[in-house]
């Protein structure tokens, strides 16, 4: 029998700790819906995500009630569309009406963000691939819940780096479209290395074709459960630090496993799997930051904050696998700056570099995330950052990724806007030496050495 | 059967359980177990309780909850017993 303690430990998670479940993300595969005549594609397309979901948000939020603990979010994540639209679309603006179509079934079905506008391009692009690409700009323009993702690398094919080159190029374009928002198209892209094909969060969400027809994927959250857990050991030793994260992490992931199972139940969708990520949002306290910060750093960035990630995101994962069946997608500690207000905070008075923030990439689940940088960074730059922070993930066989957001017509302090989950932060400066001449070289990077292990 | 955990939380004062349990009598909600404690004038309570026989959605308890809430002047909010089985128990 459950104890009053325990209770209202659980209560107090919640009430004052934003313990919620962060996302519900339900995978469709599309592959069935492929046909030549674009009009009849789109009419599929619909058709399928519309009947899919159609209970997705009604379900969360019963589940949200009826166990105490929200759920912040329900999403689509769909079959990158490269491969759905490689025959109906002859042109960019063809692939830009898949856009709208998925943007139409997302509002329909009531979920706030769908996954998937993708293309897998590790190691070349086809024609559809590269009309997908060219079409982001616009398709992030003209629609508001639709998320991109590009995978640009991986460890057993190496690094596609026209297709970086290509991505600097997008990224402005992005930028530029939507710069009446501070940019904020950007914010609704991301690049990959190695990602995952069940990754429930967004922007970087898509139902890989390995997966079933449908499936439902969990994504936790809990940084200011943490931090609050933490604060009970304030001075102790590592073991007891790290001991404290993993029963945390525990029992976090336990509300995730149960909400999944739950929400696989009642829509009759499978269970996939939970991811581990700890999620921050712009709320005081809900930080990955005050968490560095609780572990003994005076403002993350500052020295030590790389170790201590590491020390997160292991113990996160130890704890959490132990607590669901399956665990995927990124499952480690999300490190963006604008959404998370402490991190932001960092940022502005310079503890925290866009430099550190790439070595921390080496040690956690993500990528240099929601970076408000100066609309004037060239192309060629944007695109050797995605090759660094490509190569990170390429040699060390983890997912990598970047999303930053060249914010059109403002530069370093000045103060960038998103709103909602989103967040805001001053512009963070950019190394202003050039890599042009690297990134033009166009062609492949080759595999590392480690990963022929056949 | 389904049970239901009920938790409250606020200043402590006379006739506070006569009033939740008044609520749950005339809803035919059985209370299974109740536990207590009481801190420098505040109360925090939890009480299982059957819900099979409420009529209502999860959503119209909790409605009326809060109703009780605010005439005894604490926090009430229930949650499937569940949650707390799956955080706390291995």
């Amino acid at each position: 029998m459950v104890e009053l303690n325990e209770v209202f430990e659980t209560v107090n998670m919640v009430s004052n700790y934003n313990l919620d479940v962060r996302t519900i993300t339900m995978g469709i595969s599309l592959l069935d819906c492929i046909d030549p005549n674009l009009d009849v594609l789109c009419g599929k397309i619909y058709n399928k995500i519309t009947e899919s979901a159609k209970d997705l948000v009604k379900v969360g939020d019963e589940i949200g009630s009826e166990y105490g603990v929200p759920v912040i979010n329900k999403r689509i994540s769909v079959t990158p569309i490269a491969l759905i639209g490689g025959a109906a679309c002859k042109r960019p603006e063809d692939f830009v009406k898949i856009a709208e179509t998925l943007d139409k079934a997302a509002k329909k079905v009531g979920v706030n963000f769908i996954g998937g506008y993708s293309a897998l391009v590790q190691k070349g692009m086809t024609t559809g691939d590269k009309l997908l690409i060219e079409s982001i700009p616009q398709a992030l323009a003209v629609t508001e819940r639709v998320c991109s993702s590009i995978s640009l690398g991986s460890t057993k094919i190496g690094i596609n780096m026209n297709a970086v080159r290509l991505m600097g190029d997008i990224v402005i374009k992005t930028a530029e479209a939507t710069k009446e928002n501070d940019s904020l198209g950007c914010a609704k892209l991301v690049v990959f290395c190695n990602p995952p094909d069940d990754n429930p969060f967004m922007a970087g969400a898509f139902h890989g074709v390995t997966e079933a027809d449908r499936i439902i994927n969990v994504g936790v959250s809990g940084p200011g459960v943490m931090r609050a857990a933490l604060s009970e050991v304030r001075g102790a030793d590592f073991e007891t630090m790290c001991e404290t994260i993993k029963k945390t992490a525990f029992k976090v992931t336990r509300v995730g496993q149960l909400f999944a199972k739950e929400a696989s139940r009642r829509l009759g969708v499978p269970f996939g799997i939970v991811d581990l990520s700890l999620a921050p949002t712009p709320a005081v306290g809900d930080s990955i930051a005050d968490i560095i910060h609780e572990m003994g750093m005076e403002y993350a960035g500052a020295p030590g904050t790389t170790a201590a990630l590491a020390i997160l995101n292991d113990q996160v994962k130890k704890g959490g696998v132990m607590a669901s069946s399956y665990v995927g997608g990124l499952s480690g500690a999300f490190i963006p700056v604008t959404e998370d207000s402490s991190m932001a905070k960092a940022a502005e008075i310079g503890a925290l570099s866009l430099e550190k923030l790439e070595a921390m990439t080496c040690v956690c689940s993500v990528g240099l995330d929601m970076i408000a940088i100066p609309g004037s960074t060239p192309a060629t730059t944007i695109a050797g950052i995605i090759a660094d922070e490509m190569a990170i993930g390429m040699v060390n066989q983890k997912t990598t990724a970047v999303r930053l957001i060249p914010v059109i017509g403002k530069d370093v302090g000045d103060f960038a806007e998103f709103g909602g989950l989103l967040g805001e932060a001053k512009i963070m400066p950019v190394n202003k030496y050039g890599c042009a001449d690297f990134v033009n070289r166009g062609g492949r990077i080759p595999a590392p050495i480690h990963s022929f292990k056949n | 059967m389904s049970r239901t955990i009920v938790t409250l939380v606020g200043k402590d004062h006379v006739g506070i359980i006569a009033t939740v349990c008044g609520f749950f009598a005339e809803n035919n909600i059985n209370i299974l177990d109740l536990k207590q404690s009481t801190s420098q004038g505040f109360i925090n309570m939890m009480m299982i309780v059957d819900t099979d026989a409420f009529t209502g959605t999860f959503d119209e308890l909790n409605e009326g909850l809060d109703k009780v809430g605010e005439k005894v002047g604490c926090i009430l909010k229930a949650q499937h017993e569940e949650i707390f089985d799956m955080m706390h128990r291995i």
